[in-house]
């Protein structure tokens, strides 16, 4: 009797949360029922319009030239910030003087706010008068038009990406560095093996699992990435950098028309979606080979 | 003492020296931008020594300089937004703190039906497309008339900081050994007690980091404030804002950087240790 007094009392003190979220998810499923209908700020009616929206996403050169765009970023992105951030994560173990000192500034770009990063850039990646230009300049490279030209738009965008969250994949291979059985290692060394072999067949399995786990987070971010666009490009010059969610964005807030905007971002939600479950199948693919 | 003069480790020094600099290197140049006159941003090349100045955070905070100044009758009072952020990011961390914490302890002490899948479903948030709930959320705001109220703001913001809080709030827990609960269940105590006498004076230290982090992610969100709000918009988009009158008007918004950097720089050096598991719902330990 009392036990089942308690299971309830139990139950009832998860209720609050879940209730909370549950409006959440009731607010998503009614923004994937706004994509199919021909909802527009000022238009009085509101109908269904089965998959108008989509067909005309498909129709439409934007929406491909958006999808490519996206898919481009978050791979291009993603796939840097893991190298790199292996590469810092061997770095930064080594027991040398500066990493051991400068272990701590690592995490200091990921605490910034996105936005606070991307204007930080934009101001720097000024064509005019931003500094890094300046540092260009001293080893005789022409002035650079950054995120202000349609051919480096993006890759700009890319750099400040990495910039920001390459120290998330550094981190987290830094906390698998630590778990690298020592003695499997020495036993390697001792049998023969290089500094090289070792690494290739040691410490990168190892590692893999580690970066599989960080990628799957950058990933899913990287698909939804709103603010730093918006501080640098804002999705230009000439839709260079329209992703889908700046493209959804402008649809939603600019043009009003929220049946359409809703319908690209739910396109970006399955892309979210697929990339991170191909990466969770790697993921458990990379674990099982280490264990 | 013998100086032993080692070429790798010489190298490793430098590369990890030239990676310093990079990371460091922006944040300072901004912290420099902060002190210029409008007149030395347009100088060409870059000035790296000058005359520091006061004068941009006076014009960021209106203390009755903007008039006087070359920035004309650009009148900004930093103050709010900065406000704002405190009060929506610090309130959605309390709600998510009050209601977050027992839901943590229920999911990781017992076992129900269904219980895993609720886990998988709170987890999944940290999957949620922001803008898609946004659009959907913007009409039904002004349909309930909560759009720019600090009301409407903190329960939007519980989107981020409640699946976070109630996740690490499990992983916590399920590092406490559970004897202690059970003794004091034997001898009768309610599910209320133990969280409040036991558990919670154990998750402290784990907690005040968890919240110091989740209260960063909720200082660093642009897109919610952006659409929802207006007059109560956070520090994130009162910055962008900073950012429309051009070149001569960098070093303002550069004190604007400086202040939004700042705070999660302060934050991070009291809850460094759980930043990690924080940032992967303790994936990652």
């Amino acid at each position: 009797m009392n036990q089942s007094k308690e299971n309830s009392l139990k139950n009832f003190l998860i209720l609050p949360s879940v209730l909370v979220l549950l409006c959440f998810l009731f607010v998503f499923f009614y923004g994937v029922y706004l994509s199919f209908t021909d909802l527009k700020l000022g238009k009085p009616t509101v109908n269904f319009s089965g998959f108008k929206n989509y067909i005309y996403l498909w129709k439409n050169p934007l929406f491909w030239k958006s999808t490519k765009l996206t898919i481009y970023f978050t791979l291009v992105s993603v796939v840097t910030q893991a190298f790199i951030g292996v590469l810092l994560a061997k770095l930064f173990s080594t027991k040398v003087f500066c990493a051991k000192i400068f272990r701590p500034i690592i995490l200091l770009p990921l605490v910034l706010p996105p936005m606070s990063v991307a204007l930080m850039w934009t101001t720097m990646m000024n064509p005019e008068r931003g500094v890094l230009n300046y540092f260009l300049s001293l080893i005789g490279i022409e002035p650079f038009m950054w995120i202000s030209q349609y051919s480096t738009a993006m890759l700009s965008v890319i750099f400040i990406d990495v910039w920001t969250y390459t120290p998330f994949f550094t981190l987290i291979i830094y906390a698998g560095l630590l778990g690298v059985n020592q003695e499997i290692k020495e036993a390697a060394q001792e049998a023969g093996a290089g500094a090289w072999i070792t690494f290739w067949k040691i410490e990168l399995p190892f590692m893999m699992p580690y970066v599989l786990i960080a990628a799957v987070f950058r990933i899913i971010e990287s698909f939804n990435q709103f603010d730093i666009f918006i501080g640098t490009t804002g999705g230009g010059p000439a839709k260079a950098t329209t992703v889908y969610s700046i493209y959804g964005y402008i649809q939603s807030f600019q043009n009003l028309n929220f049946g359409r905007g809703t319908a690209i971002l739910f396109v970006n939600w399955w892309l979210v979606l697929i990339g991170a479950l191909i990466t969770i199948k790697l993921y458990q693919m990379a674990r099982k080979r280490v264990s | 003492m013998k100086f032993n003069f080692n070429l790798t480790n010489f190298f490793l020094n430098l590369l990890v020296l030239f990676a310093a600099i990079i990371i460091i290197f922006p944040i300072f140049w901004i912290f420099l931008m902060s002190l210029k006159s409008s007149a030395q941003v347009m100088e060409w090349p870059p000035v790296f020594i000058f005359e520091p100045t006061l004068d941009n955070y006076k014009v960021l905070f209106d203390m009755s300089v903007a008039g006087s100044s070359n920035y004309g009758t650009i009148r900004i009072n930093f103050f709010e937004p900065i406000l704002n952020s405190v009060i929506i990011s610090g309130g959605a961390v309390i709600v998510s703190l009050i209601i977050g914490i027992p839901a943590g302890y229920i999911l990781a002490r017992s076992s129900f039906k269904f219980k895993e899948d609720i886990g998988f479903f709170i987890l999944g948030f940290r999957f949620a497309p922001l803008i898609l709930v946004i659009i959907p959320m913007f009409y039904l705001f002004t349909i309930l008339g909560i759009k720019d109220t600090y009301f409407g703001m903190i329960w939007v913001y519980q989107v981020i900081t409640l699946p976070m809080i109630i996740w690490l709030t499990r992983v916590y827990v399920e590092d406490i050994p559970i004897e202690l609960e059970e003794a004091a269940f034997v001898e009768g105590a309610s599910v209320l007690l133990v969280i409040s006498k036991i558990i919670l004076p154990l998750l402290r230290p784990g907690l005040v980091g968890a919240s110091l982090l989740v209260f960063l992610i909720a200082w660093h969100n642009f897109a919610l404030g952006l659409l929802l709000a207006s007059k109560k918009a956070p520090v994130t988009v009162a910055l962008l804002k900073l950012l429309n009158p051009g070149i001569n008007f960098y070093p303002v918004m550069a004190c604007g950087l400086v202040i939004s950097m700042i705070v999660p720089i302060l934050l991070i050096f009291l809850g460094q240790k759980h930043f990690v598991k924080g940032l992967t719902f303790g994936a990652v330990k």
